[in-house]
C-alpha cells in the first residue's frame, strides 16, 4: 500500500469542505454570510472532536475489535469497539498496521466534518448555529461511524461475500458513508427547520430566492475538485488498495464527472430559460463528483462522463421536484446534489464497475442492498436523531430572526457592514 | 404517521436482510430486494407527504 501516497491525498481534502463552504455561503442570502462560514468552522470543529472521543471507536477499522452477532448463519459485524478517546491507534510509528489506523483515522476525521457540513446548505438562513453544533455532534459519534464501520471497518456490508456469496458492497470515495449520510441529514434538517419565510405563498407558490455571491460559489467548484481527488485517491488506497496507475484514473475520473455533470446542467438550464443557470451548473459539478466518487478507482473515463452526465440531469431536475412539488426548501440543492446523486454513483458501480470476480448482477445486488441501509437504516436513525435534538434545542430562528438575518440575529454582525445592498435585510420593517 | 414512514423505512430494509438470509438464487434475492424497496419508497413519500401536510395546516 502506497501510504505516502495516500497521506498527500489525505491533506488535499480539506479543500472539499472549503468549497463546499464557498458554495453554501455563496448561496445563502447575504444577510446570513457570516453565520454560513462560522457555521461550517463549528461543524467542523465540533465533528472532528466528538468523531476523535467516541465515533472513532465505533467506526474502527480493519482487525480492530467490533461487536458482533451470529444470526441466520451470518456473522454479522455491525458496530467497531476500539478504545475511545483514539486510544488504540498509535502515533509513534512503531509499525505498519498503526500506521495504517492513523491514515484511516486521519482520513475519516476530515470525512466526517465534509459530511457535517453537508446539511448546512440546507437549513441556510433559519438554522441556528446551538443546534447545528448538536446535529453536527450526532453525525460525528453515531451516524457517520456506523455506516463507515459497515463499508470500511470490516461491518457486515464489506463482508457479503462471506456470509451471503455475493460481492461486498463497494464505496470506494465515501459516496454512502460521506454523501448520502450527509444529504439524508441535510433532508432531515430540510423537514425540521422547515421552508425559509416567504419561500411560499399562501397558495403554496415558491419564490425565488437567489444566492448572494456566485463567483464564490464558482470557485468554490474549483476548490471542491481538489479536495474531491485527494478524497477519493486516500479513500481507493487505504480501503480497496489501490494502486498508484488507479489513483491517476481516480484524478482523470473525478475531473470528467465533475465536466460531464457541469455541462449537463449548463446545457439543460439553457434549453429551459435560454441562459445557462449558474448556481444550477454549479451543483451539476458537485454532483458529477459526488456520483463519481463511490466507483472513482473501478470505471473508465467514458463511463465516469456517462455517470457525471447522469447526475448533472438527475439534479436540475430533483431540485425543482423538492422545490416546486415536494415543498422541501433546501437553498443549496444538498439532497439532490449529495443524497440523490451518490445513491446514482452506487448504483452506477454496479453498472459500469470493472471487477476481477463476481457477475455484474451480483455487485448491482450487494450496491442495491448499501443503499436500502441507508434508506431503511440510516435515515430513520438520522431523523429520529434530529427530531429529539429539535426538542432539546428549537432549530429554526424565530421569527424576528428571520426578518434581521441570521448575522444579526445569532453574531450581532452583519458579513458586509459597509456594503448594504439590500436596505430592508438589515433595517427592521 | 412519522412513526408510521420510519416503521415502514425499517420494515423494507429488513425485507431486504431476510432475503439474503433466507433466499439463495440471485432473482429470487434480487425480487425481494426491489421489494424491500418498494416498502421504503412508501416510507419515504409518506414521510414527505407528513412534512406537506403539516406546513398547509401551519399556514
Amino acid at each position: 500500500m502506497n501510504l505516502e501516497l495516500s497521506l498527500f491525498s489525505i491533506l488535499l481534502v480539506p479543500f472539499a469542505a472549503a468549497g463546499l463552504a464557498l458554495i453554501h455561503q455563496g448561496l445563502g442570502r447575504s444577510r446570513s454570510a457570516a453565520h454560513a462560514m462560522l457555521a461550517t468552522l463549528c461543524a467542523l470543529a465540533v465533528s472532528a472532536i466528538v468523531f476523535v472521543l467516541f465515533g472513532s471507536a465505533w467506526a474502527g477499522s480493519v482487525g480492530a475489535a467490533t461487536h458482533s452477532f451470529t444470526a441466520g448463519g451470518a456473522h454479522w459485524d455491525w458496530l467497531g469497539a476500539a478504545p475511545f478517546f483514539a486510544r488504540g491507534i498509535s502515533f509513534d510509528g512503531a509499525d505498519a498496521a498503526g500506521l495504517s489506523r492513523s491514515l484511516v483515522l486521519c482520513l475519516e476525521l476530515f470525512a466526517v466534518g465534509l459530511a457535517a457540513i453537508i446539511p448546512l446548505s440546507a437549513g441556510a438562513d433559519r438554522w441556528r448555529l446551538g443546534p447545528i453544533c448538536l446535529s453536527s455532534a450526532l453525525l460525528g459519534a453515531v451516524t457517520f461511524p456506523i455506516f463507515a464501520h459497515w463499508v470500511w471497518g470490516a461491518g457486515w456490508l464489506s463482508q457479503l461475500g462471506a456470509n451471503f456469496g455475493i460481492p461486498n458492497f463497494t464505496d470506494a470515495g465515501g459516496a454512502g458513508a460521506i454523501q448520502v449520510v450527509g444529504g439524508l441529514t441535510a433532508l432531515s434538517v430540510a423537514w425540521i427547520a422547515g421552508p425559509r419565510r416567504g419561500k411560499y405563498s399562501d397558495d403554496g407558490i415558491p419564490a425565488a430566492i437567489p444566492g448572494h455571491n456566485i463567483v464564490q460559489v464558482l470557485f468554490g467548484c474549483l476548490l471542491a475538485l481538489v479536495g474531491w481527488i485527494g478524497l477519493d485517491a486516500a479513500a481507493s488506497i487505504l480501503f480497496y488498495g489501490a494502486g498508484l496507475q488507479q489513483v491517476v484514473g481516480v484524478a482523470i475520473n473525478a475531473m470528467l464527472s465533475a465536466s460531464a455533470g457541469c455541462l449537463a446542467a449548463v446545457s439543460i438550464t439553457r434549453s429551459r430559460y435560454h441562459k445557462p443557470d449558474a448556481s444550477l451548473s454549479a451543483n451539476g459539478w458537485i454532483a458529477g463528483l459526488v456520483a463519481g466518487s463511490a466507483s472513482c478507482a473501478m470505471i473508465s473515463p467514458v463511463a465516469a462522463i456517462v455517470i457525471g452526465l447522469v447526475a448533472g440531469v438527475l439534479v436540475t431536475t430533483m431540485i425543482e421536484v423538492f422545490e416546486l412539488r415536494l415543498r422541501v426548501d433546501d437553498p443549496g440543492g444538498a439532497v439532490s446534489v449529495h443524497a440523490l446523486a451518490a445513491i446514482w454513483g452506487l448504483i452506477a458501480l454496479g453498472l459500469f464497475g470493472h471487477f476481477s470476480q463476481g457477475t455484474r448482477g451480483g455487485h448491482l445486488l450487494a450496491q442495491l442492498v448499501g443503499i436500502s441501509a441507508l434508506l431503511g437504516f440510516m435515515l430513520p436513525l438520522i431523523h429520529a436523531g434530529n427530531l429529539l435534538l429539535n426538542r432539546l434545542s428549537t432549530y429554526r430562528v424565530d421569527d424576528d430572526g428571520h426578518w434581521q438575518g441570521m448575522d444579526i440575529r445569532e453574531l450581532g454582525a452583519g458579513a458586509y457592514p459597509e456594503f448594504v445592498i439590500h436596505a430592508d435585510e438589515f433595517v427592521p420593517r | 404517521m412519522k412513526l408510521v414512514a420510519c416503521v415502514l423505512l425499517l420494515s423494507g430494509f429488513f425485507l431486504v436482510l431476510t432475503a439474503l438470509v433466507l433466499l439463495t438464487s440471485i432473482e429470487q434475492r434480487s425480487a425481494f430486494v426491489v421489494a424491500g424497496f418498494a416498502v421504503e419508497a412508501l416510507g419515504l413519500s409518506l414521510l414527505t407527504q407528513s412534512y406537506r401536510t403539516m406546513r398547509r395546516e401551519h399556514r
